[in-house]
């Protein structure tokens, strides 16, 4: 805590109480205490006094108890050489400073000067909040900034305005800096002013930027429901706006005493300061959610660090490219014949890579093309492409990266005439004939993720900046960077296993169909659609903590070779409405999981050939257990647990969980040619991790046969190891 | 042996209006209409539809109750309140659809006020569950109508901040609508809750089938949320339920088709009628609290069902 701040706070709030009370004595000789005092159309009397002091304020006399209030509240005037004002102090001065401010203004309206002159509006009216307060809290208005003094020159006063409507942030002016307000400098320039266009000029007195406050606390009484009573609906009052109200104070210019004194009050409701000139800074978090005060901060940068520190969350409308967005455009193809170029695709080197970065390390929406841009691109023509998506936030973690990295296919191909696949560095994107001609350009490509990754996944993108390589020699450092990254996160991947983390997730996405059904996601086990593995489970939590994904503690084991745990089968029971009772992960015999309809692919026992079969959801042809997909998938799904069927996704097949109660991969006896060809991959991978480098030819598919004695006739020829194994009956 | 079932679950109550007039739903403690299982303090009650402009796709048998009012909003809703005793008036703010009228908030305000001002029972106003224009359109209503707690809908998942922000901020109450889709009832409850709006302000729209149009989708929906309500004890699905049955019946095709197309079918008034009842009827049967419906006489057939059923008299 710094002194200087707290001493001059606590000065501040000592002259603001004096000019409230000689105003308010003047005021009651004058009228006295039955004068009725209020401000126009509002129904929460003085609304900081209100709030924070349950006081309606409605007479002269009413405002007794508020100064007294006020005055209880004002620390000492701390000496020269003593060291011991704490925020608490000036906390404690912030408010007094506040409810004097308050009274200062309402004495205007009860003697004049009415504070409703030229281009100031004075106090809100509650038509004025409940309004605006809609689009604070549907985030088109992401916050309001609170401005104290006057910038040094018009032109940087128009600017910051400017910088301030351009992300939607409503502006409130009180103060002056040398004799001159930020109004002064907008009006002067020609500025429209007033609550359509954004900006607020409340009063040319400090005292006038407690209207700010007034608007704060009406908006946590209006929309967070909350009566003030006492201190803990005053505490509620605070925490609303602290967690709900992103509001945030610009001080301009010298900071005087009453200046510190109201941002000490700003800061109680959780609204931290941000200063161009060189003020102490109290960073240490606590009473507001990120830093208290950030100070020297350029003019050019205050948007940006106000921004940043307050958690704000810039909602984008809409994507600033010149050809349509939308899920519509997403299946789209670019054939040959109606590509303008193209990149990637074993015809140039090109790769996609997201990774995190430091907040510090971010220039915070900026998009670079490093290489020539379209225009220095011939028709038909393979270039490269690489993208370096960089993202930090303060609830980012390093295992989101892939999350948000695999959304850039549908992002890109979401554009009119862009058309994306692959991933990673084996990606492969065209731009049509018809989208260059309306003037689509690599940058585009930056202007894309950025606007969809910020507005998608505000919840752990905070800043982000996107460079596009099309020079071959200047991507290779980075593209070394990316493949290094892409082993490293595979490394990850394949080290995680259910056994190393204390918690799974759920997920009943499915449930509007099929109401009784939860996929239990595991670090080995798959949603069964296969959309879903343990790291996106994880990271929906993250981005929407009341959505489908939840986690499940583990909680205590019941069975580790089944896969059974307590906190499991408690989340199954209440979430599957009581319906599933225990679930036994690993198992396709005992308490299988559930399975809803959208399963990859549905897993059969054959109990003569004491094997399994695997059978994917293209597949249309006859299997040996006698049913194709189609029926097979209506005896499976639904929600039910049906033992000796299992709906799964195809990474679960290679995964060292799969029915491991029942003895695992070696259990597969057959599976269609073109589900083995996809996975011929991992299925060899997990072979040879078996030991056994030749079982995938032991499983058998439809060209060998499709009734169960034409399986069992090739596993005899082939040695096929389920036959060695113990009875899938038990 | 009488074998009852008991719930730990109950319906919140909830209040539209103001004052001596004010309408309370909700409250049950057992399945619907069990009544030998728990209590159910407040009948379910019927809204009559009226519009912002002049409809123009009606059949003739829905037309005549209001043929002398359907171009004045407020006379229309003075005659359902004052003759055909509507328990609340639904005001649909068609005209704001941008396929048809595309009129926009400041336009339609006026209206709202004006039929808001005019009548004394409560008041539900209803955008057309176009995401977009309702999150223009429905603050502005909701500011028209302040100081009357009216039920302000439907709210969608795509544009729930604005319309419930507008009936947190104008003291109303809400009604989320959800696509026949429990998950998502219970979803956008929660967040509607969490922007900061009461529980007890808060009306479920599960959305509605008529008759051979989906009721049984829409009934084993609504069943669904009153298993989990009282079986479950499920905070967030414990809401009162309101039906748009009118808009739903009078657009099928076995009510619109005139006796002279379709002679084998009968009087085209008396079948509407009936398709509309039967409609409520086994909405209430679901769990419906509150019906918005439209024809005079199916209400009245809807009120001698809700009567005999609770032994309430209207």
């Amino acid at each position: 805590m710094s002194k200087l701040i707290a001493s001059s706070a606590i000065r501040g709030a000592h002259s603001l109480y004096n000019k409230a009370e000689a105003a308010y004595n003047a005021a009651l000789a004058a009228k006295g205490a039955d004068q009725p005092v209020s401000f126009p159309d509002t129904a929460y009397y003085l609304p900081v006094a209100y709030a924070l002091l349950a006081i309606k304020v409605k007479t002269l006399g009413d405002i007794q108890p508020v100064l007294a209030k006020a005055k209880s509240m004002l620390p000492d005037i701390p000496a020269e050489d003593a060291w011991l004002p704490y925020l608490g102090n000036t906390l404690d001065s912030g408010i007094a400073a506040l409810l004097s401010e308050e009274i200062i203004e309402a004495m205007k309206y009860v003697m004049g000067p009415n504070p409703v002159e030229g281009i100031w509006l004075g106090a809100t009216d509650d038509v004025i909040v409940r309004t605006q307060g809609i689009k604070l809290v549907d985030g088109s208005m992401p916050g309001f900034a609170a401005v104290v003094g006057a910038a040094p020159t018009t032109e940087e006063a128009v600017k910051l305005a400017t910088e301030l409507r351009e992300r939607n942030i409503l502006l409130f002016m009180a103060g002056e800096t040398d004799g001159k307000t930020m109004a002064d400098q907008l009006n002067e320039a020609g500025v429209e002013m007033g609550w359509d266009v954004y900006l607020v000029p409340f009063g040319r007195d400090i005292s006038a930027a407690v209207y700010a406050l007034g608007v704060a606390a009406r908006a946590a009484m209006t929309f967070g429901g909350i009566t003030p009573g006492g201190m803990k609906e005053a505490r509620e009052i605070l925490m609303y706006n602290k967690n709900r109200v992103f509001a945030f104070v610009i001080a301009l210019g010298d900071v005087d005493d009453e200046k510190y004194a109201t941002a000490a009050g700003a800061i109680n409701f959780g609204f931290p300061v941000i200063a161009n000139t060189d003020i102490p800074q109290i960073l240490p978090t606590g009473i507001t959610t990120y830093e208290h005060v950030v100070s020297n901060v350029p003019l050019d940068k205050i948007v940006d660090t106000a921004v940043e520190v307050r958690g704000i969350k810039i909602k984008i409308t809409k994507i600033p490219i010149p050809v349509s967005f939308g899920s519509a455009f997403e299946g789209e193809r670019i054939r040959k014949e109606a590509m303008f170029v193209e990149f990637g695709g074993q015809k140039s080197p090109a790769f996609e890579y997201l990774r995190m970065r430091d907040m510090d390390d971010i220039d915070n929406g900026k998009i670079e093309v490093i290489g020539p841009e379209i225009d220095q691109m011939e028709e038909g023509k393979a270039y490269p492409l690489g993208i370096l998506i960089e993202v930090a936030g303060r609830k980012m973690q390093s295992d989101f990266e892939p999350v948000l990295e695999r959304q850039l296919h549908h992002l890109v191909n979401g554009a009119e005439g862009i058309w994306h696949m692959g991933q990673r560095d084996m990606n492969w994107m065209r731009i049509s004939k018809s989208a260059h001609e309306k003037g689509f350009k690599i940058e585009h490509f930056g202007e894309i993720l950025k606007a969809k990754l910020m507005d998608d996944f505000p919840a752990i993108v905070d800043k982000i900046q996107i460079k596009l390589y099309t020079d071959a020699d200047k991507m290779k450092e980075v593209l070394e960077e990316a493949r290094a990254a892409f082993i490293a996160r595979d490394e990850r991947v394949a080290g995680l296993i259910d056994e190393s983390v204390d918690t799974f997730y759920s997920c009943t996405l499915c449930q509007s169909f099929a109401p009784n059904h939860v996929c239990v996601i595991s670090p080995e086990r798959l949603g069964l659609c296969g959309a879903y593995n343990w790291l996106d489970a994880k990271a929906a939590h993250e981005i929407n903590p009341t959505g489908a994904n939840q986690p499940i503690i583990k909680g205590e084991t019941i069975d580790e070779r089944r896969g059974q745990w307590v906190g499991v089968n408690e989340l199954v029971r209440a979430k599957s409405n009581n319906s599933v009772q225990q679930v036994n992960a690993y198992s396709i015999m005992e308490d299988p999981e559930t399975s809803c309809g959208c399963f990859e692919c549905v897993v059969a026992i054959l109990p003569i050939a004491n094997g399994v079969m695997v059978v994917n959801r293209e597949h249309t042809g006859e299997t040996p257990v006698g049913m194709k997909f189609s029926s097979l998938a209506g005896s499976v799904g639904g929600g039910a647990q049906t033992p000796g069927f299992l709906g799964v996704g195809r990474q679960y097949i290679t995964s060292g969980k799969f029915i491991a109660a029942e003895g695992g991969f070696k259990r597969i006896v057959w599976m269609p040619k073109e589900l083995k060809e996809a996975l011929a991959g991992q299925l060899k991978k997990r072979s040879e991790a078996l030991g056994l480098p030749d079982f995938v030819d032991m499983i058998a598919d439809e060209t060998i046969g499709t009734t169960e004695e034409e399986v069992m006739e090739y596993m005899a020829k082939v040695g096929h190891p389920a036959l060695e194994m113990d009875s899938l009956l038990g | 042996m009488e074998v009852k079932e008991t719930y730990n679950g109950k319906i919140r109550e909830a209040t539209i209006g103001l004052g001596d007039t004010a309408v309370t739903v909700g409250g049950e403690t057992s399945l619907p209409l069990y009544m030998f299982e728990g209590a159910a303090p407040n009948k379910p009650v019927i809204a009559l539809e009226v519009y912002d402009t002049k409809p123009e796709d009606w059949p003739e048998a829905a037309i005549a109750p209001y043929a002398d009012v359907l171009d004045d909003p407020v006379k229309w809703a003075l005659k359902c309140q004052d003759e055909y005793k509507a328990d609340m008036i639904c005001l649909n703010l068609a005209s704001t659809n941008p396929s048809t009228g595309d009129r926009n908030g400041a336009d339609i305000a006026p209206i709202v006020k004006a039929v808001a001002d005019a009548i004394k029972i409560p008041l539900i106003v209803y955008g057309t569950a176009n995401a977009d224009k309702d999150a223009e359109v429905m603050p502005k209503a909701a500011e028209a109508c302040q100081g009357k707690r009216a039920l302000i809908g439907p709210v969608e998942e795509e544009n729930y901040k604005t319309v419930a922000a507008a009936a947190l901020g104008f003291d109303h109450l809400a009604a989320p609508h959800s696509p026949i889709d429990v998950n998502i009832a219970k979803q956008l409850n929660i967040l509607i809750t969490q922007l900061g709006l009461a529980p007890e302000r808060v009306i479920i729209d599960p959305t509605t089938g008529a008759l051979g149009y989906g009721l049984e989708y829409c009934y084993s929906v609504m069943e669904r949320l009153r298993l989990a309500a009282m079986t479950q004890n499920d905070s967030m699905t414990q809401m009162p339920m309101i039906n748009q049955i009118g808009r739903e019946v009078w657009k099928a095709k076995e009510v619109k088709t005139s006796e002279a197309d379709e002679p084998a079918w009968g009087d085209a008034e008396t079948r509407g009628v009936l398709w509309e009842a039967l409609t409520a009827t086994a909405l209430i049967m679901a769990g419906s609290n509150i019906l918005v419906m439209r024809h005079p006489k199916a209400v009245e057939l809807t009120r001698q069902f809700v009567a005999a059923l609770t032994g309430a008299t209207n």
